[in-house]
């Protein structure tokens, strides 16, 4: 499963509500319960903010990549949220993140978990894509600018 | 071993798909006679490219690494185990470095007839970057290559092998 089928609808979050950097996380984890794909949000958002701990996920250009391993999911799970007006998320050019991919995947499931990061470092390199992205203004248009149509 | 189709090569992930396709791979190889490899590719690429994109830190790096070694062993012994209940000797190898060149390598180095896969993404994306890498090998590897689908036809074609 591609990177790019897990963006649906209903795991995309536009726009985030949050304005500090734990609650843009706990914001994503509890779009993941009501989407279904988790149910156990402390230990994902644990997780996320264990990771966070280690060093932000917030790049450059507005991107941040909250990411963690947990046994809360079976299988690589998405969240996609837009925040126009931007949040602290401590990013390493301290500039606030607008744009962010949260990431989980079980311990044993490395392969696809690190493909779908390689995937997002990919498509993060494009501004343009990522200026797009930023100023859509539903979940299902986010989702067709990650197809074809 | 006669017919177009002797050596035959399926890649391995851990994703289902990728089980599903290893298991298909078995009844082709039993079904065809033709000698068996399995491949897992510790993706070493993606983990340097993930640390130059500053979304991994350097021990994560190592983590991930020792957790994709971890899932080389798991998965492959895994297939090991699905060719040896079906009487189908397997090479399993594991490489490390970028996955799509490394599936080409190892296709070009042992005369590989059929690469064997598992299912692509659903979705069409015009976007290059959404490609994942068994995809971009499947467009430039110099043998033919075999896309597996319908999970529970390939169950039925596995456990039929007596």
């Amino acid at each position: 499963m591609a990177l790019v089928d897990l963006i649906r609808p209903e795991v995309v979050k536009v726009p985030l509500v949050s304005t500090t950097k734990s609650e843009v996380i706990r914001e994503l984890v509890e779009c993941l319960r009501d989407a279904g794909k988790i149910s156990d949000v402390e230990a994902v958002y644990d997780a996320l903010m264990k990771r966070e701990s280690m060093g932000s996920t917030g790049l450059e250009q507005g991107i941040a990549v909250p990411h963690a391993k947990t046994q809360a999911v079976n299988s690589l799970t998405v969240a996609l949220g837009l925040s126009p007006k931007g949040i602290d998320f401590q990013a390493i050019d301290g500039n606030p993140s607008k744009l962010f991919f949260l990431l989980l995947a079980p311990p044993d499931q490395s392969g696809p978990h690190i493909e779908a990061l390689a995937d997002i470092a990919r498509i993060t390199k494009s501004q343009a894509f990522c200026r797009t992205l930023i100023g859509s203004t539903s979940p299902a248009g986010v989702v067709e600018l990650f197809s074809e149509d | 071993m006669n017919g177009p189709i002797k050596k035959i090569l399926v890649y391995v992930d851990g994703t289902e798909g990728s089980i599903t396709a290893a298991q298909y791979a078995v009844v082709l190889s039993r079904t065809l006679r033709a000698e068996l490899s399995a491949l897992y590719v510790v993706n070493t690429r993606a983990l340097e490219d993930l640390l130059k994109a500053r979304i991994f830190i350097k021990a994560e790096e190592e983590e991930y690494k020792r957790d994709l070694e971890a899932d080389a062993n798991r998965y492959l012994n895994h297939v090991q185990s699905l060719a040896r209940k079906k009487g189908v000797a397997i090479e399993a190898v594991s490489v490390s470095g970028a996955v799509n060149q490394e599936i080409k390598k190892y296709v070009r180095g042992s005369d590989i007839d059929l690469l064997i896969i598992g299912e692509l993404s659903h979705v069409r994306s015009r976007r290059d970057e959404f490609y994942n890498e068994a995809e971009r090998a499947m467009r430039s590897v110099s043998c033919s290559v075999l896309i597996v689908k319908d999970e529970d036809r390939v169950w039925e074609l596995y456990d039929a092998l007596t």
